[in-house]
């Protein structure tokens, strides 16, 4: 094995010469400064519960699902097409990234043509999400190559979010209550159609209540009786003790008229056509009616007030713990290190090669 | 240096007949011409894999997604046996091969390579050879990106081929190395990205999972075969430099060992 003696191999100059300089060159002199804003937001959704210690646990080993539905509707929106359409839509990302001031090497559309689905993957590279499983915290972070772009960006995907979020849950929420608010509404329209129906029944019969009615007919039945019975009483006796009686015909007469009278009566409370108790089986089915829709809209209103509690505890939203930052330093690249990186890499290689050409040197034909 | 490339190609050729000599020589002492002779080299894995497949199935382990559990083992499974089956061999090669050393232009590298290469031909034609029939029987899909399913296979094969040859050379020099080999191949197995995704795991544990390299090349595989359906979790800028390192390790462990070696 040579080592740097006078003249470096050809082996020592493709694998660590050359890739260094070409590192220095692109770190010293091409690559542009990237600058990161970097926010941290909560999406609060009430509906989960508390987390018990229990459900940690689970939570930890990932069979409970640590993260709740919404944040990561929120890592999944990020990660997009559409959140990059949308973050694009009066071409600040397109300005950012693919400004004269950017090197070459760094700007999108430099060395590749320029596309929707190119620029997808340089968004993804430039937008990172990290959800944190046990704080259930998001950290999004924009790499940018102005720190002005960078917090815009970072900004404007946090207000997307936020959007997506409240969307949602505006949709979870007048969903339940749209469905209980027609239900009431049927509710009560059957209620007053049922209480309509009644009263035009009652127009119609001319009857308040058919028991009622009844009742004072029949009592009034009971006072003809009675006065029968008397005029009976009062006949009989006047027959056997004083039969030449100027009043017997009268009587004769009050008896006969009482009791047709209480046949009338009767035939009108019940059996007839026109009778109250055919009145009465019609106006019981009305009544039913009424009074079950009456129970039934009850019962749907409270079931509205529980929706509408229900959708007030459901609202879930972003909450910023962290607002987009203003970089004031280029944290990226990392020049130094990355020129060592490559010439440490760099030697590995050259020695594995050394060693395996010498290796293979060490077969001789004969 | 046109005479210097010549005795190259020269060194190369006799490299290349010492290896195919070493290779035959290899599969007729394992598996002789009795019944179906060498093809034993990758009915042993696939049965191997078939087995583990069967044995998934039926007890429906859990993998943390909504993969078919065959295509799970079955990418699983021959990975760990790429890993894990070469440096099995490895250990303990050269005691085995030590008369071969009397001869010139066979030298101590030559025996782990011809090694390491039957058992990447072996676990490889296992790994072709039962996706084919399960994709032939329709129970899994082709895989959406066969590129990628190469390159993560020949990520683990490269891992393995390195791990093997570093404790090749070292369990020649320490017997320690083949006693300490087989319960760490246990023990890294159910973390080694067969037997789950790292996806499903909490993000805590990815963190500390990545550092082991294998898990790296089994997401590749997993994510060449399945698509968008698994969220693979790698880092190339982790894992090459790793095997990097470690083939630099494995060819000087060798040196070393070459030069202590007694021919008997």
């Amino acid at each position: 094995m040579r080592l740097l003696a006078n003249r470096p191999s050809p082996l020592f100059i493709t694998c660590v010469i050359v890739p260094t300089i070409a590192a220095m060159l692109y770190f010293g002199l091409f690559a542009s400064d990237i600058y990161v804003s970097e926010a941290r937001f909560v999406v609060r959704s009430p509906s989960k519960a508390a987390v018990t210690s229990l459900g940690q646990v689970l939570g930890g080993a990932g069979l409970g699902g640590g993260a709740t539905e919404e944040s990561n509707a929120v890592v999944e929106y990020l990660e997009s097409r559409a959140a990059l359409t949308d973050a694009d839509k009066d071409k600040l990302l397109t300005r950012a990234y693919s400004a004269g001031t950017v090197s070459r090497f760094d700007r999108f559309g430099g060395l590749l043509p320029a596309n929707l689905e190119r620029f997808f993957d340089y968004y993804l590279g430039k937008v990172e999400v990290e959800p944190d499983t046990t704080t259930q915290v998001l950290h999004l972070s924009v790499s940018a190559f102005a720190p002005n772009d960078a917090r815009a960006i970072n900004e404007r995907l946090l207000e997307q979010s936020e959007a997506l979020v409240n969307r949602l849950s505006t949709r979870a929420r007048s969903d339940a209550v749209d469905a209980a608010q027609d239900d009431a509404r049927a509710a009560q329209t059957r209620a007053r159609d049922a209480a309509v129906r009644l009263a035009a029944y009652r127009n119609r019969a001319g009857i308040i209540d058919p028991e009622k009615e009844a009742e004072a007919r029949l009592q009034g039945i009971s006072k003809l009786e009675d006065e029968l019975a008397s005029a009976r009483t009062q006949l009989q006796q006047m027959e056997s003790f004083t039969p030449e009686a100027s009043q017997i015909p009268y009587l004769r007469t009050q008896v006969a008229s009482l009791q047709r009278e209480i046949a009338r009566r009767r035939l009108g409370v019940a059996g007839g056509r026109n009778s109250l108790s055919a009145a009465a089986a019609r106006y019981q089915v009305l009544l039913l009616d009424s009074e079950l829709a009456a129970k039934n809209l009850a019962a749907t209103l409270v079931s509205l007030q529980d929706a509408h509690a229900e959708a007030r505890r459901k609202r879930a939203y972003v909450e910023r713990i962290a607002p987009p930052s203003l970089p004031d330093y280029p944290i990226r690249p990392r020049r130094l290190g990355g020129i060592v990186a490559v010439f440490v890499l760099g030697l590995l290689a050259w020695g594995i090669l050394t060693v395996l050409l010498a290796g293979v040197r060490e077969h001789r034909e004969g | 240096m046109s005479t210097a490339a010549h005795g190259f190609r020269a060194s190369l050729g006799v490299q290349g007949r010492v290896l195919h000599a070493l290779l035959l020589r290899e599969m007729l002492t394992r598996y002789g011409r009795h019944n179906i002779g060498f093809l034993w080299l990758f009915v042993e894995p696939m049965l191997f894999t078939l087995g583990v497949a069967a044995l998934w199935t039926a007890a429906k382990a859990y993998h943390g997604s909504d993969l078919p559990i065959v295509a799970f083992a079955l990418t699983g499974y021959s990975s760990v046996l790429l890993w894990r089956n070469m440096p099995g061999r490895c250990i303990g090669a050269l005691w085995s091969n030590l008369s071969l050393l009397y001869h010139r232009n066979i030298r101590v590298l030559d025996i782990y390579v011809a090694r390491v290469l039957l058992e990447f031909g072996g676990a490889t034609m296992s790994f072709a050879g039962l996706s084919i029939l399960f994709i032939t029987l329709g129970w899994i899909d082709p895989p959406r990106n066969i590129l990628e399913v190469v390159g993560g296979w020949l990520l683990i094969a490269w891992f393995g081929a390195a791990l093997a040859i570093t404790l090749g050379a070292l369990s020649h020099q320490s017997e320690l190395v083949d006693k300490l080999w087989h319960p760490a191949s246990y023990l890294i197995f159910p973390l080694s990205g067969a037997a789950f995704l790292v996806d499903a795991l909490p993000t805590a544990a990815q963190e500390y999972v990545l550092y082991i390299p294998m898990v790296h090349g089994t997401e590749i595989v997993r994510e060449g075969f399945f698509g968008t359906r698994v969220h693979a979790h790698y880092d190339l800028a982790y894992v090459i430099p790793f095997c990097l390192a470690l083939t630099f390790v494995a060819l000087f462990t060798v040196q070393h060992t070459a030069r202590r070696v007694v021919p008997e």
